[in-house]
């Protein structure tokens, strides 16, 4: 017999991540920004504005880099000759 | 014209001093919003705020009375914390099978060493070993096999925990080497003024 297993927050792992894992990047972006800026700003003026900016910078920069990626290894690479 | 070097290190400003023909020039640059010398001094070296950083992120800097920026701290390490441990479970932070992310995770202070310590206590060692039906066992194991994350979320859960332990590395310095209250508020007055 196969016991059901009831989810528990913080005890079980989700497991719908397996499909949508590359979105985590937003909320890991967002926190690092909450962190950095809250020790580098000397005022916090305008803070939550400066972490929105910093969030779409890393997200943009990781989303660039991974088109890059993307280009180097299904176009570019495919083309190299073999010798 | 041979170059002494900086002769302080300033946290905004440098001031230089350097042979000029037989003189000694000595320049020193004053920060234009404040228009005061920095010294050395303006630093304090403090353990007794890095061990409050460690102990709970954001306390460091609560106890230097820079309440908002600890607070801010505090909500970032811990959404970084608790999100890994909410998508990854409680096997994320495991000193014994992932010894050296456990590493980077213990520096988010005693929150990382309970939920390992209730990981290895109630989890893994679940079910005890006993004199129980061979049957009973075997269903409790895949219980306990469930609440174990694999693959992805096994990896962003213990990167999520992971980074929140060395962004707090990041503050603990910060709260260990600061500026003195006086040139904190020197530098936000400077900073607000137009």
């Amino acid at each position: 017999m196969i016991p059901v297993l009831a989810y528990i927050p913080f005890l079980d792992p989700i497991n719908a991540v397996h499909d949508w894992w590359y979105l985590l990047l937003v909320p890991l972006s967002f926190s690092v920004s909450v962190i950095y800026l809250a020790l580098r700003m000397p005022s916090l003026d305008h803070y939550w504005r400066r972490v929105l900016l910093m969030t779409v910078q890393i997200v943009g920069a990781i989303a660039a880099l991974a088109i890059v990626l993307v280009v180097l290894v299904q176009v570019v690479i495919p083309r190299l000759p073999v010798d | 014209m041979p170059d002494l070097g900086d002769c302080e290190e300033l946290p905004t400003h440098a001031n230089r001093a350097a042979w000029d023909g037989d003189k000694l020039r000595i320049e020193v640059l004053l920060n234009p919003q404040t228009m005061s010398i920095s010294t050395k001094s303006d630093w304090q070296f403090t353990p007794s705020t890095a061990i409050l950083a460690w102990v709970w992120p954001g306390l460091g800097h609560i106890s230097l009375g820079q309440r908002r920026r600890g607070l801010l701290v505090m909500f970032g390490v811990l959404f970084l914390f608790l999100g890994g441990v909410l998508i990854g479970g409680i096997d994320v932070v495991d000193r014994k099978e992932d010894r050296l992310w456990f590493w980077a995770q213990a520096l988010c202070g005693p929150i990382a060493l309970a939920v390992d310590f209730t990981n290895q206590t109630f989890l893994k060692t679940w079910p005890p070993d006993g004199a129980e039906r061979s049957d009973e066992r075997e269903s409790r194991a895949i219980v306990q096999l469930g609440r174990k994350g694999l693959g992805r979320v096994n990896e962003m859960g213990t990167l999520f925990c992971a980074l929140a332990g060395l962004m707090n590395l990041v503050v603990i310095l910060d709260a260990l080497h600061h500026p003195s209250r006086r040139v904190a508020d020197r530098r936000q007055r400077g900073s607000t003024e137009p």
